[in-house]
């Protein structure tokens, strides 16, 4: 008899022609929280993916508790003991949180039929300990993410679950939330519950797990205790190599006030914002997912207007009702979630590149591709894209390389003021550096950057000045980052209204 | 939601009741017991038809086939019972649920197992299914006199004092409303309707629920095209034409969200109760008939609008609310 | 890698590649057209000595073919119009009302234009602004305009069209069909407007992510609102098509299923329905074999009716096998020799790899020939054998499984 519970030997997945796991191994101990680490594409969620049988491995073994296990789909892992919750939580949003929460092991009454009320009751029942605040006959997509994610931790609960996967459960959560899951993870490691972490943040590592292992490129890296490895040795691990300097050195010199933003509101997202951004300056707004920042960005670009107050570009005021307006004014935005409001992922990279600023290459009425691509060429080269070719579809590249392709767009044409809603959202580390540096030199070039991010290293690394959001308002604004740490931000972005200014 | 949809199917009682004191004003005849039971029966099959689309249009997809369902299987049907009189009707009523199954089958096999679009392929098989009802008829009609006594019963037969074809609508009805509310794989239509990923996820076989779903249509549509000639002794390889349209109108009308996973069955009763009104209104007032196109057509923009209205009006409803806690 | 200097070159390689343009759906549509062609000069082989016969079963075929073109539009941004024979019927309604009340031709014909303009913009605006799903506005208004011509028409038919529209149907400019010449004129305007220009360009940003569009600084319900008028003007043109080929008449009953006949044209050309995927040249070809098909079907003795069955599994098959691709040959392969087995599939992979090798040396001369011939045997048996091996294993663990589930 082996002590791990779980065990999974050289396993290999592919799809189509690309590895997606290659020869993993993978060990877990009865009652321990293991985290599972790895940059983007690394095969983590694959591998979560094999263990509870959505997919088969193409080669390779399982044990559990020392005996070899094949799964041939969901329903099999369930059985044995295994829940996963999925990165994007996968749940349907039109049913209510008790279906949801029994979809597939529904209670029925003796003639076969739905017992909707033992349902109602026993949901309460799981729901109950991990929030006060859910009602079960809502609507799953009436909650918030957080609370989604407990009712699926308590969909893994009603299933006696011995192994619970969690993939990147913190990635949405705010702080506080984020605490109460560590609480509940905690509590169940104790009832003896084995947890498969899988996340980005070395902080979720720290809080709650005894041992990592780390993916790299579809392959096993190795595993460690979680007290015997430093977070340098943890991020080559990662990368592959070491990061020296995490971010670049800031040359830009801070000119004039370039947008003002006077006390607009717009109702039911936030209210009297104001802030201004200078030229050359990195100006981040943060605070808590939930804030307000990335509505306030999309007033500023005209995807919503502000029902009231003003917003000054070089000092005139201006009402921009379109995006097509704020480009014209030379404000550009860098959409949070590159996937649906950055790409269009069927055409190719130049078409992307070009596509806020096609009339520039308008000729004699018809479009001239070559001079398209050549200019989006130029483009990509300045930004060291990794491509095939200029015409490969975003689809086929890498996260921080269809990030770097949204940013080309935004820098096809000249402006003022650009707003990036969460850059290095889910990009690698190596990624990750090299958007800083295009920032750097955008800002080097007086343009004037709003930088929207919840990654505090990120903000107090990269930015300027810090404007803090909480709950729809403006709480702090820190013009000395160098003396402004995570405590200070953390701080404001949880201060209650009445303390407010 | 639920809200919402409560709130909506109030909405329809009340345009209902307009409707009915209207008709009450115009047409006094029309709240005679017998009125009312022929203005049912003659909207049993839109009825029976709707209830068919409205499981395909939960899981996210459309059926444009029923109409060429109804009139396949109608034909064949009453070309058998014309050619063998002596064989009793019940033998063709379950005839029709095992042809209007097979059609489904088809459908659903190219929708759920070779993941075509749903409007392209019903386009495809409505096209396959009339020119199969024409092969099959060979453009002969049947009049009244050619059918049979028992074949003719189980529409116009009378079961306390109503015909057998409004029971049949109402224990489809009832039927089919308590498999989707409370049964897993009703269930799961609304699953794979609301999600397909997450259905996935959660181990729910997508092209076997679809292609169950085409199959539940397509009997009903069997169901109808027997129903159809029975009721009214006709039957011709044109019959039915349009209406989908109308099956399509009253789910929509009782606020199934074409999207999918969105729905009702009391939603769709109180669609087919309204969609009767309307169409006995036609029917009744004189020179009425050539404005029954326009007026189908303008109820369901209408009706789609509504819903779009009513679900904006909750959308900014929320955002007061909280703006409120801001 | 950030402070590296590396270059990547982002130029375009690939060239025109002749073997890819010959699999492309456009060669394919025109291969089945030239196949058709075949099949009706073998078997009607005067046909193609008669004169007139092979214009007029084109001309017979392209009453429809505005409407394709317009569709396509449609079809790229992932919307749907199947009102469009409704709205054909009601431009000529107009136009016929006019012409009967003594307005000058150009006035009626291009009113009933305007009208169907009218009737596309209802749609766009439902669409684009009311966020309505464009199957059911459509198919509502599709009822609705074919009820406001019953309702103006009743069983009336008008007759009194100008003159020159007869010709559109009927008449040939030398060798070639007018009715040709036009439609190919429009396809020309239309493949410049999808491919060249910016128009073109946001149909299929719009088409494909519209969330990004709006980012983008493209106004999405701008386009879909010009698509639609563009679809009713092309609908407006298709009446003058459609009444100069039924000889000069209209009335309610007319064009049914018209717009079904678009869609399929549209499709068959290879644009798919969910949006943003297809070119112009597609649909112009298949317009071509739809014209062919029913002709060729109408003398092989199929009467109108019965046609509909070919028409419906025509589009279901190209459909199917337009989304055939070497992925499904390989899970087809996978599930029916290979037990499902990756491994067993990775195995026979890597052996015909090898074999391929090892064959590429006998043909070139190299090496000992019977040598390398046994060799090949040697592997072929080991792969037999290994994956026998494996076949066990899989059905042995599968037992397991059963056995481990049935009973929990």
């Amino acid at each position: 008899m082996s002590d791990y519970i779980l065990e999974l030997k050289d396993v290999v997945k592919t799809f189509g022609g690309v590895r997606a796991l290659n020869g993993v191994h993978f060990q877990l101990k009865k009652g321990e929280i293991h985290a599972l680490m790895g940059e983007n594409g690394a095969g983590k969620s694959t591998f979560i993916k094999v263990i509870t049988g959505v997919h088969q491995p193409d080669s390779g073994t399982m044990l559990l508790e020392g005996e070899r296990v094949t799964f041939r789909n969901t329903a099999d892992s369930a059985k044995e003991g295994i829940a996963a919750i999925y990165q994007h939580v996968t749940s349907f949003p039109d049913l209510t949180v008790t279906e949801n929460i029994f979809m597939g092991q529904e209670i029925k009454n003796k003639f076969g039929f739905y017992d909707w009320g033992a349902m109602r009751k026993r949901a309460k029942e799981l729901i109950e300990p991990l929030s006060k605040e859910i009602d079960v006959n809502k609507p799953m997509g009436t909650l918030s993410v957080a609370a989604q994610q407990l009712v699926e931790i308590a969909k893994a609960l009603s299933r006696d679950a011995r192994i619970l996967i969690m993939d990147e459960p913190t990635a949405s959560l705010t702080r506080n939330e984020c605490l109460q899951l560590y609480r509940i993870a905690k509590d169940l490691r104790d009832k003896g519950v084995s947890i498969i972490f899988i996340t980005h943040r070395f902080e979720d590592m720290y809080e709650l797990a005894t041992r990592v292992t780390v993916f790299r490129d579809s392959t096993y890296v190795g595993t460690w205790d979680v007290d015997g490895i430093t977070n340098q040795a943890l991020v080559k691990a990662m990368v592959g190599r070491e990061l020296t300097a995490m971010y670049p050195e800031k040359t830009a010199k801070i000119g004039d006030v370039v947008l003002e933003v006077d006390d607009i509101s717009k109702e039911g997202y936030f209210k009297n914002v104001s802030f201004n951004v200078r030229r050359g300056e990195i100006l981040a707004l943060t605070g808590l997912v939930g804030a307000g920042r990335t509505e306030v960005c999309q007033n500023i670009y005209g995807i919503m207007t502000p029902d009231s107050g003003h917003i000054r570009l070089e000092g005139k005021e201006v009402r921009i009702k379109s995006p097509i307006e704020a480009l014209k004014l030379g404000i550009g935005l860098l959409p949070e979630n590159r996937q649906t409001e950055g790409l269009v992922n069927e055409l190719p990279i130049y078409q992307n590149v070009s596509s806020a600023t096609m009339n520039q290459f308008v000729k004699g009425g018809q479009l001239d591709v070559d001079a398209e691509m050549k200019n989006a060429i130029e483009l990509c080269k300045k930004i060291q894209l990794k491509a095939n070719d200029i015409t490969a579809p975003p689809s086929s590249l890498s996260g921080g390389n269809q990030q770097k392709v949204v940013v080309a767009k935004m820098l096809s044409s000249e402006q003022k003021v650009l707003i990036m809603d969460e850059p290095t959202k889910g990009i690698d580390v190596g990624a990750k550096y090299s958007i800083y540096e295009i920032m750097n030199e955008l800002a080097c070039r007086g343009y004037a950057i709003i930088m929207v991010s919840s990654e505090m290293p990120e903000v107090l690394g990269v930015a300027d000045r810090i404007v803090v959001m909480k709950g729809g308002r403006v709480t702090a604004e820190f013009t000395d980052v160098k003396n402004t740490t995570q405590e200070m931000i953390l701080e404001a972005s949880l201060k209650e209204r009445s303390q407010s200014a | 939601m639920s809200k919402i949809l409560r709130s909506r199917n109030t909405g329809l009682i009340l345009v209902l009741i307009i409707l009915l004191i209207a008709a009450k004003i115009l047409t006094p005849g029309l709240f005679s017991t017998y009125m009312i039971i022929n203005t049912l029966q003659n909207n049993a099959i839109y009825a029976i038809l709707a209830v068919g689309e409205f499981v395909i249009i939960l899981t996210g997809g459309i059926d444009i086939s029923i109409a060429s369902q109804l009139a396949f299987v109608g034909i064949i049907c009453t070309k058998l019972s014309c050619d063998h009189p002596t064989v009793p009707g019940v033998v063709f009523f379950l005839l029709s649920i095992v042809l209007g199954a097979l059609c489904g089958a088809l459908n659903g096999f190219l929708v759920g197992y070779l993941h075509m679009v749903p409007m392209i392929c019903t386009l495809g098989t409505m096209y396959i299914f009339r020119g199969l009802a024409f092969v099959v008829s060979g453009g002969e009609w049947w009049f009244a006199a050619k059918y049979t006594q028992s074949y003719r019963w189980w529409a116009i037969g009378k079961f306390l004092t109503i015909p057998m074809i409004i029971w049949w609508t109402v224990i489809i009805m009832v039927i089919v409303g308590i498999f989707l509310a409370y049964t897993s794989a009703g269930r799961r239509i609304y699953a794979i309707g609301t999600s397909r990923e997450s259905s996935a996820v959660a181990g729910i076989k997508e092209p076997k629920v679809t292609f169950y779903a085409y199959i539940i249509c397509g009997i009903l549509a069997g169901l109808a095209g027997m129903l159809n000639t029975s009721n009214y002794a006709i039957g011709y390889y044109g019959m039915g034409e349009g209406f989908e349209m109308t099956a399509i109108a009253i789910c929509v009308l009782g606020g199934t969200a074409i999207t999918g996973g969105k729905g009702r069955m009391d939603g769709v009763a109180i669609g087919v109760v309204i969609m009767a009104v309307v169409n006995s209104f036609i029917s009744m007032i004189p020179g009425m008939s050539v404005w029954q196109k326009t007026l189908q057509g303008g109820i369901i923009i209408i009706a789609v609008a509504i819903n779009y209205f009513t679900e904006r009006s909750a959308a900014r409803q929320a955002l007061r609310e909280r703006g409120a806690l801001i | 890698m950030p402070g590296s200097n590396y270059d990547r070159d982002l130029t375009v390689k690939e060239g025109f590649v002749l073997s890819k343009f010959l699999v492309k759906w456009e060669m394919i549509l025109v291969y089945i057209l030239l196949l058709i062609n075949l099949i009706l000069a073998v078997f009607r082989t005067n046909l193609y000595f008669q004169h007139g016969t092979i214009q007029s079963i084109i001309n017979a075929g392209l009453d429809v073919s505005p409407m394709v073109l317009g569709m396509v539009f449609i079809l790229l941004l992932g919307d749907i119009d199947v009102s469009v024979a409704s709205q054909m019927i009601l431009g000529g309604m107009i136009t016929g009302l006019m012409m009967d009340h003594g307005v000058p031709w150009i006035i009626a014909v291009i009113c009933g234009i305007i009208i169907c303009m009218i009737c596309g913009a209802f749609n766009g605006f439902c669409v684009a602004f009311l966020k309505m799903p464009a199957v059911i506005t459509t198919i509502s208004t599709s009822m609705l305009f074919r009820g406001i011509v019953e309702i103006v028409l009743g069983e009336n038919s008008l007759k009194n069209f100008p003159k020159w529209y007869n010709k559109i149907g009927w008449f040939n400019v030398g060798p070639f069909p007018l009715s040709m010449i036009l439609f190919l004129i429009m396809g020309l305007i239309f493949c410049f407007i999808l491919h060249r220009t910016t128009f073109g360009r946001k149909v299929y940003i719009v088409g494909n992510n519209p969330i990004c569009a709006t980012y983008s600084g493209i106004s999405v319900t701008k386009v879909k609102m010009q698509v639609f008028i563009l679809m009713g003007f092309m609908a407006g043109i298709g009446s003058i098509f459609f009444i100069g080929r039924m000889g000069g008449g209209v009335s309610s009953s007319m064009g049914t299923g018209y717009e079904m006949t678009a869609i399929a044209c549209a499709v068959l050309g290879g644009v798919s329905t969910n949006g943003g995927k297809g070119k112009m040249y597609g649909p112009i070809i298949a317009t071509f074999i739809m014209a062919f098909l029913t002709y060729t079907l109408g003398l092989l003795g199929v009467d109108p009716n019965s046609k509909k069955i070919f028409t419906g599994v025509i589009l279901i098959l190209t459909i199917l096998v337009s989304t055939i691709n070497k992925q499904m040959i390989k899970d087809f392969k996978l599930r029916t020799m290979y037990h499902n087995n990756k491994n067993i599939e990775a195995l026979h992979d890597r052996t015909n790899e090898q074999i391929k090798e090892l064959k590429k040396q006998i043909k070139s001369g190299k090496g000992d020939a019977s040598k390398l011939n046994a060799k090949i045997a040697e592997l072929k048996k080991d792969c037999a054998e290994k994956s026998a091996k494996l076949w066990e294993d899989q059905k042995a663990d599968e037992q397991r499984a059963k056995e481990r589930y049935s009973t929990k």
